[in-house]
């Protein structure tokens, strides 16, 4: 079993009717970097929530099925407990800022002085999750001083302090720049490295392709697949879903450009040029 | 980045006091003015609050502050130099208007009581930096979600100020008028505060989240990044405010039949 797993998870909001969760079923493996698509109201954000708890615990409504976080069922626990197993960070960098901190160093302490950590285990944490984020230079502004890119740091590195064996976000790159973007999945990529496991919603399906894993695909609050991009992004049925590939795999797939040991289609310029090298030299004998 | 402390960063005798010590100095000094009403003692309370304003180098910054409380204080002379129930003593007249001895030196104790009053808060806000006054508060016991609440407001209002006025340019790009004359105005105040009200509800949620995702109602001890500083001789002028105190309710309690 992986530090994630979900089993038949259904959920409502109060007061609807329809399923925004739908008999949701997998598994993810430690280190494993997931990248979550689907269209606007496919139920991205509620699975994320009911990663982290906030479902069932904040948000109430009917709930069924299971959700195991490092083997710890995350609806006999709270929040505070589930926290510090698995962070969530959203999409507006603004409101993930306190308010109630006059610096980006006092705003990082936040979670650990909740999680009542003595001083120096603080500073030292602080510190290192200063320096993967690379905003050790801002560390003295306030944090609404910050672009959104640099907010957006912040908030993964509040959370990052904590520790968290799972790093949930929801859209963090939907509010900024190109250039914000690309420092947020830099930062990812970095943490991926330090062997945690990542969620990410996201709508940049290119970016995606590159860096991600896995690919679960939803609609409609169902699972419709969840395995490696050139697969998910293979499918022929994408637009029917309201997805589209990214440019890669569209112009792979107008010009019949296949990886020929399994039929997909590239995801990324590295496997496309891979392929366009292979075939080259096909031609070539 | 505009947050609404008046805090005012100098280093003197009071920048150098536990914050609670100030706190309780408000307490007491506002406490002694009411129990021993008597205009010779509540103007030297008065002057010793003026005193410790000059000591900690804020005494310009009272001055507007004070300013803002004289219109207060004119009503208070007026109303009671005329209409004080006791009023017998003619003191001088202007015309039709006659203003009577016993009124205005009730009048005087009341002055008094306010500037003193004023001033002490002033001494308090000025030379304390309020995120440091809240967290001394929260480590004697005070709950945290208040703490939250009083160190993040001064944060959120200018924030909140700042989306009003995006609401209001957009609006304004969208053709409403929100300049001119009250009618116009007024027109103006419903798309502006809907939106403005329907956003903050939806950023306050996700600031819930934020804090909940972060422990934030975790029921475990807390701990503090930032370090007391260390104070010397606070022990000893708490232990002087309060005999004050105390002194000045046994003082009442013996005087009560005179």
């Amino acid at each position: 079993m992986g530090i994630i797993s979900v089993e038949n998870l259904k959920y409502k909001y109060p007061d609807t009717d329809k399923l925004v969760l739908n008999d949701l079923s997998f598994d993810v493996e430690q280190g494993e970097y997931i990248g979550l698509i689907g269209k606007n109201t496919a139920g991205k954000s509620t699975l994320c929530f009911a990663l982290a708890g906030l479902v069932p615990h904040f948000f109430n409504g009917a709930y069924g099925g299971k959700v195991l976080i490092n083997e710890l069922e995350v609806r006999q626990h709270e929040i505070g407990e589930i926290s510090s197993h698995v962070g969530l960070v959203f999409e507006n960098p603004f409101s993930q800022m306190t308010g109630s901190k006059y610096t980006v160093y006092e705003e990082i302490a936040f979670g650990l002085e909740n999680m009542g950590l003595d001083r120096e285990t603080m500073i030292h944490r602080i510190d290192e999750s200063l320096e993967l984020l690379d905003i050790t230079g801002i560390q003295d502004k306030n944090p609404f001083d910050l672009s959104g890119g640099q907010m957006q740091r912040v908030a993964i590195a509040s959370v990052i302090a904590m520790k968290p064996d799972i790093l949930i976000l929801d859209e963090p790159t939907s509010q900024l720049d190109p250039q914000g973007t690309d420092e947020v999945f830099k930062v990812i990529e970095n943490l991926r490295k330090e062997g945690i496991t990542i969620i990410m919603a996201e709508h940049k399906i290119d970016k995606m392709a590159g860096y991600a894993d896995k690919i679960l695909f939803m609609h409609d609050g169902k699972l419709i697949d969840y395995s490696s991009p050139g697969e998910v992004f293979s499918r022929d049925d994408l637009e029917d879903y309201g997805m589209t590939a990214p440019a890669v795999t569209r112009i792979s797939k107008s010009l019949g450009i296949q990886n020929k040991q399994n039929g997909l289609y590239p995801v990324t310029l590295k496997e496309l040029s891979r392929e366009i090298g292979d075939t080259y030299e096909l031609h070539r004998n | 980045m505009s947050t609404m402390t008046l805090y005012v960063d100098r280093n003197s005798i009071l920048h150098n006091t536990h914050p609670l010590t100030k706190l309780l100095y408000v307490m007491v000094s506002i406490a002694i003015t009411y129990i021993i009403p008597e205009v010779t003692f509540v103007f030297t309370v008065a002057m010793i609050t003026l005193i410790l304003l000059i000591l900690g180098k804020v005494f310009r910054k009272i001055v507007p502050i004070l300013g803002l409380s004289i219109i207060l204080i004119i009503s208070i002379i007026i109303v009671q130099g005329f209409f004080h129930p006791e009023n017998q003593t003619e003191l001088f007249s202007l015309g039709f208007l006659t203003f009577y001895q016993e009124g205005l030196s009730y009048a005087a104790l009341l002055t008094l009581r306010v500037m003193n009053m004023v001033m002490s808060f002033g001494i308090l806000i000025l030379t304390t930096r309020h995120d440091e006054l809240v967290e001394a508060l929260i480590k004697k016991g005070l709950s945290p979600k208040i703490g939250y609440v009083l160190l993040s407001v001064l944060q959120l209002i200018p924030q909140m100020r700042a989306t009003m006025g995006k609401i209001t340019d957009a609006q304004r790009s969208r053709g409403m008028e929100t300049e001119g004359n009250l009618l116009v105005r007024m027109k103006a105040f419903f798309p502006l505060i809907g939106p403005v009200v329907l956003n903050s509800l939806n950023v306050t949620r996700e600031r819930a989240i934020a804090l909940e995702v972060r422990g934030f109602n975790a029921n475990r001890q807390r701990s503090f990044l930032n370090v007391s500083k260390e104070y010397r001789y606070q022990k000893l002028v708490q232990i002087l405010l309060w005999t004050a105190l105390i002194a000045a309710i046994v003082w009442r309690i013996v005087t009560w039949g005179s």
